[in-house]
């Protein structure tokens, strides 16, 4: 079984709990492992453009120069942290930035081994594995449920650094939605922002970023979203259940756990709202 | 010298007849005279021209030096002719600006002065040397090396004569849209036979398509149909419609080009194009004419006024041809026209000069992720609003939106939709959209009097004759421009939601729409790419085809004999199309007025006593002038064919293949020389 060097941040360890739990389970039943690098500390959260502000740099830098002491991978699941080391990964590599990048090392005082790749566990999914191996691992599918697929704003932007897809319109978890068996259906807010940390200080304003999306959704017949962002998670997840309650929001994570028979109690449902547990049976497939 | 010295039958070295002992035909003994351009400022602001002069004139060979402001100019070329004169030069050497500008002028001029053109070389020392140089001292030595490694080539040139061969003066034109109708129309009035190949069933090309054409608002069709049915009935015209150029061989003024004539399943001759086959055909296809708009027959003609009126039969929709039902087409004929047996036919046509003229396509803006184009039915392309404001279209020119019919009352049209984008892979300006925009929003208001029209631009641009007028007119009439990159567009229940922005008030606008029209960027038709491809003549990194010179030769192309016309060329809009028409058909009668064409005799030669016939010349040619005989297993070059690019002499494994004035002691020389 192949094993990957995996960071699962801070938000995975609290209230994104169901986005991990899954993750590490569904992998084993897909047939890879993710081994938790130790020592890790926060990513960053949100990326530094500041090119003066080397301070910012230095946490992302410590995890990839502790990932690269073991292997040229580093997996993750949350759109942010992926964002952000894939992000200086990528400016730290590039030429003209070699100052820059020997300044942070030494601060750190890590050895750094090798270049790391950052990948994300769709990518995994969809490069390492590959859908047809998915397919075989699917024990449950998902009955032609009809699912939107929402990738948010830090998935796939920039396009130049993230490679990974389309960014105005994405298609990796509409991919593997139907590999689980899955509908995926049209929907036209993919990629837009759910109001992110302005449901802080402007809840007003992430209401309606996030009702867009919902409304979009459910417009075009979705019976579910996925997603794989831990603040997009909350900010649809939270907003529906004041309001009309109706579409479930899931990590992507979850509906694969379900597609490659996880038990109810490894899915991690509890920390979703509303009754997702009661919308599976439903469906029939819980 | 690898070459045989019986070939120098015509060497200048009756000028060294005095040196005794020293055979005159040695490149020791030449008298070359080196003449180096000041261009201006352009070399000397930067070369120092006395220095090089100096430097230069203590070169072996070298008997005289001179300068001057403009060499090309007359004054210039004059003091090159006496100097050869008076110096009894034997070779020049000209130091200027790229032999693609003036090689021609120089050589012109030593052949007046009696000298073999082909004697006279060109140093680059402006374009490699000056304008790419800023250290004058550098610069100055640079430019030394360039003309010391010219004169070593120099030395050894030969004079050639120039090649001639016959003209067979019958022109193709490929693609008959309004540019290959002008092309081909221009040159048959002239008196020559035009064969026309148009793929689609129908001529005319998009401007078929029109509704009203800017800035005059005269209907489309109706300047259109007179050229179709001219063109229809030329007796010098010879129109091969629902036809492809499968391929060209051959050479400038003699080409032979295979043509495909697709399966029609009609006999043209036969059929009168009286239409009871139109009526009763079940079978449904898409109508790309009608741009989705509406389904098609399975038997079809492009439009009722079409040239010529004759139906073909899309055999992947045909119920008989797919099934073996129906059969209904050939129930109704009144002539027994249809032929369900018919099949592709070759027919091979002899021409001198073929007009590419192979038009545009609109950009697929479903690859436009963030537009809904393909997903929400009332967010249409330009061309399709063109269906439907033309009288013959699926709404006889009544404004209907897709997805119910209703009359939509307001009309958001996005300019730039894909165009002016690198991230689209088209960072061109596609030229035609801010015109067409603005013209169908004032047809918009014409047919729908309350009806609301709103312009999202970056900028508006009206570079032409009545253009910024016909913008005012669109402003004035109440139409709305708002200056703002759209980003997103969706459904939204019977609406269509536009994201917009205002950026001359600086906030961020969200407009509902019944219905969208995206101005999609402007693209070489991709069959026109691939002949190009086919034909080996330069395109673009977007699929343009590329003129020779972009100022200077802008109709024709680097292969000889192929001319341009059109959008195939780059986006443009109808009148600029008729003259780029026009004016490669001038080109092609230009050369019809010749009975010869001649070629440049720098081309690869073999030395028949080396070869053994490898092939590896053969299989490197990119324009097939190289041909190994398999009787005698030698390689044969076809000089007319021949660029003199110098590739198979580099292939040739044995050295049998050299390059006149090119050979390779030359080269080393010029390498060491450097």
């Amino acid at each position: 079984m192949t094993r990957y060097t995996y960071y699962p941040g801070c938000t995975l360890y609290t209230k994104a709990r169901n986005l991990d739990l899954c993750a590490r389970k569904a992998a084993e039943k897909v047939g890879f492992e993710l081994v938790e690098m130790p020592s890790w500390n926060c990513c960053g959260a949100i990326y530094n453009a500041a090119s003066d502000d080397l301070a910012a740099q230095v946490g992302p830098l410590r995890n990839l120069a502790k990932a690269s002491q073991l292997g040229d991978k580093l997996v993750t699941l949350c759109a942010a942290c992926h964002n952000v080391l894939k992000r200086v990964a990528d400016r730290l590599s590039q030429p003209g930035n070699e100052v820059e990048r020997d300044r942070l090392v030494a601060f750190v005082d890590e050895k750094f081994d090798r270049p790391v790749r950052v990948l994300h566990y769709l990518e995994v999914l969809k490069n390492e594995i590959g859908w047809d191996k998915v397919k075989e691992k699917v024990t449950k599918p998902l009955a032609g449920l009809k699912v939107a697929s929402y990738y948010g704003c830090l998935m796939v932007r920039p396009k130049d650094v993230l490679e990974f897809d389309d960014p105005e319109n994405p298609q990796v978890m509409d991919d593997l939605m139907r590999v689980l068996g899955a509908v995926p259906t049209r929907f036209d807010f993919k990629a837009e922002c759910c109001g992110g940390y302005l449901v802080v200080n402007r809840r007003d304003v992430a209401k309606s970023a996030s009702k867009k999306i919902l409304d979009n959704a459910k417009a075009w017949g979705a019976e579910a979203i996925v997603t794989t962002c831990p603040l997009c998670q909350y900010n649809l997840d939270k907003l529906r259940v004041t309001t009309d309650g109706s579409i479930p929001v899931f990590y992507f994570t979850q509906l694969l756990g379900v597609a490659v028979g996880l038990t109810q109690d490894e899915l991690g449902l509890e920390h979703n709202a509303g009754d997702p547990a009661g919308f599976l049976k439903a469906k029939g497939l819980l | 010298m690898t070459q045989d010295a019986s070939r120098l039958t015509s060497d200048a070295g009756n000028t060294h007849a005095e040196a005794p002992g020293v055979d005159p035909r040695a490149p020791s003994v030449r008298r070359v005279g080196v003449f180096v351009c000041h261009c201006g400022i352009n070399i000397a602001g930067v070369v120092k021209i006395p220095e090089v002069l100096e430097r230069v004139g203590k070169l072996p060979g070298v008997v005289v030096t001179k300068d001057y402001k403009y060499c090309c100019s007359d004054p210039g070329q004059q003091m090159i002719r006496d100097s050869i004169k008076d110096d009894r030069l034997d070779r020049v050497v000209v130091a200027c600006c790229s032999p693609t500008l003036h090689e021609t002028t120089f050589r012109n001029a030593c052949d007046e002065a009696g000298l073999n053109p082909y004697l006279c070389e060109i140093a680059n020392i402006r374009e490699q040397c000056a304008w790419v140089t800023e250290d004058k001292d550098e610069a100055t030595t640079k430019a030394c090396g360039i003309v010391r490694t010219t004169l070593t080539k120099v030395v050894h040139d030969q004079p050639l004569e120039a090649l001639t061969v016959p003209i067979n003066k019958r022109a193709l034109v490929v693609g008959a849209g309004i540019a290959g109708i002008q092309a081909a129309l221009d040159i048959a009035n002239a008196g020559y036979e035009v064969v026309l190949v148009e793929k689609e069933p129908s001529i005319g090309g998009h401007m078929a398509q029109l509704s009203e054409t800017f800035p005059t608002l005269d209907c489309s069709q109706c300047i259109l149909t007179p050229r179709t049915v001219e063109t229809g009935r030329h007796p010098k015209i010879k129109l091969m419609t629902y036809s492809e150029i499968d391929s060209v061989a051959g050479y400038v003024g003699n080409f032979k080009v295979k043509i495909r004539q697709k399966a029609r399943y009609v006999d043209f001759k036969t059929c009168t194009g009286c239409g009871a086959c139109l009526e009763k055909c079940p079978g449904r296809t898409e109508a790309w004419f009608e741009r989705g708009l509406v389904r098609g027959k399975a038997i079809y003609r492009l439009l009722p006024q079409a040239v010529p009126n004759r139906p073909v039969i899309d055999a992947k929709s045909c119920l008989y041809l797919t099934k073996g039902k129906c059969g209904v087409c050939a129930k109704v004929c009144p002539t027994g026209a249809i032929r369900y047996d018919d099949t592709d036919k070759f027919v091979e046509e002899e021409v001198g000069a073929i007009v590419l003229a192979t038009g545009y396509e609109l950009f697929d803006a479903t690859k436009l992720g963030s537009y809904g184009f393909g997903l929400v039915p009332d967010v249409i392309d330009g061309l399709a609003f063109e269906r439907l404001l033309s009288a013959s279209g699926p709404t006889s020119g009544e404004v209907k939106r897709p997805s119910d019919g209703k009359t939509p009352k307001k009309i958001v049209f996005v300019q730039c939709a894909g165009s002016r984008d690198s991230t689209t892979g088209m960072p061109y300006c596609s030229k035609i959209c801010c015109m067409y925009t603005a013209k169908q929003a004032i047809l918009y208001r014409h047919r729908v009097h309350d009806g609301e029209a709103v312009i999202c631009y970056i900028d508006v641009r009206t570079p032409g004759k009545g253009f910024e007028e016909f913008y005012k007119r669109a402003t004035d009439d109440g139409i709305k421009y708002l200056r703002g990159k759209v980003s997103k567009i969706y459904r939204q229940g019977d609406k269509v939601v536009v994201w917009a922005a205002d950026t001359l008030a600086g906030r961020k606008v969200e407009l509902e729409a019944d219905m969208v029209v995206l101005a999609t960027a402007v693209i070489a038709n991709p069959d026109g790419v691939a002949l190009a491809r086919k034909l080996k003549t330069q395109i673009d990194s977007h699929g343009f085809m590329t003129e020779a010179h972009p100022k200077l030769r802008p109709v024709e192309t680097l292969t000889a004999g192929f001319f341009l016309a059109g959008c195939g060329q780059g986006p443009k809009d109808i009148p600029e199309t008729v003259a780029q028409a026009s004016a490669a058909a001038a080109k092609v009668l230009a050369m019809f007025g010749n009975t010869r064409l001649t070629h440049s005799p720098t081309t690869a030669e073999v030395d028949e006593e080396i070869c053994v016939g490898c092939g590896y010349c053969e299989r490197t040619c990119a324009y097939d002038a190289v041909k190994v005989d398999p009787a005698r297993k030698k390689a044969v070059v076809n000089a007319a064919l021949c660029e003199g690019c110098g590739a198979c002499a580099v292939a040739c494994p044995s050295g049998a293949m050299t390059h006149k004035n090119f050979t390779k002691k030359a080269i080393f020389e010029m390498a060491d020389s450097f």
